[in-house]
């Protein structure tokens, strides 16, 4: 099966990264804090939602090529709304 | 700072926010809602996937799956927020829905909500953040 080279694509699987390894050792830079990827790169890390946010636009204003990453949030959940 | 107060819309709890990023009309109207998600949920609003993506912008922050009122799988993202009275102004984690229910135009969930005080504070016809 052919892999999807999508930016998109590249940015999710770099966010599952970064999670997994944030969630699994508490010395991971990544560790509780939110992490934008911008083109498939880590670029900048932050101590919330608002501050990786304004960083992140101010890199690349194309927010189709971004992700965030909130570490420590559980997205394997079923949330009850 | 005094607590900013919205009257209940079909009896029912409302706070009201602007998303200075959304095309035409900015203010939503939110169920105010504690039981909806928890204090370490991944997103804090429910809102229609539209408004998330009113922006030219959006950011996108992964799918959560939810049950209840809305149930599978849906987008978050972060999105601007700001309740003016409050001097609130910070970007959110947003579930984009299809469609909002019962007059609404999303939901405030506790996440949100546990930000501040909230309740009627001593008005029963209203509900507001301080």
């Amino acid at each position: 099966m052919s892999r999807d080279n999508s930016v998109r694509a590249i940015n999710e699987r770099l966010a599952r990264k970064v999670r997994r390894e944030g969630q699994q050792d508490p010395n991971s830079p990544y560790a509780n804090r939110f992490v934008g990827i911008a083109n498939g790169k880590v670029v900048v890390i932050a101590d919330s939602l608002t501050e990786v946010s304004r960083q992140l636009r101010k890199i690349e204003p194309d927010g189709s090529k971004c992700f965030i990453v909130d570490v420590a949030a559980d997205y394997d959940r079923v949330y009850e709304v | 700072m005094s607590p900013v107060r919205w009257p209940l819309r079909n009896r029912r709890p409302m706070i009201a926010v602007t998303l200075p990023q959304a095309k035409g009309r900015r203010v939503r109207r939110l169920i105010a809602d504690t039981g909806a998600g928890s204090d370490q949920a991944a997103f804090e609003l429910l809102l229609r996937e539209a408004d998330c993506r009113g922006s030219d912008d959006p950011r996108a922050m992964g799918q959560v799956q939810l049950g209840g009122a809305y149930s599978g799988w849906f987008n978050v993202y972060s999105v601007e927020v700001r309740v003016p009275r409050l001097k609130f102004s910070e970007s959110v984690a947003v579930v984009g829905v299809p469609n909002a229910l019962d007059g609404f135009d999303g939901i405030a969930c506790f996440k949100f909500l546990n930000r501040f005080h909230y309740g009627n504070f001593g008005d029963r016809d209203r509900f507001g953040l301080e």
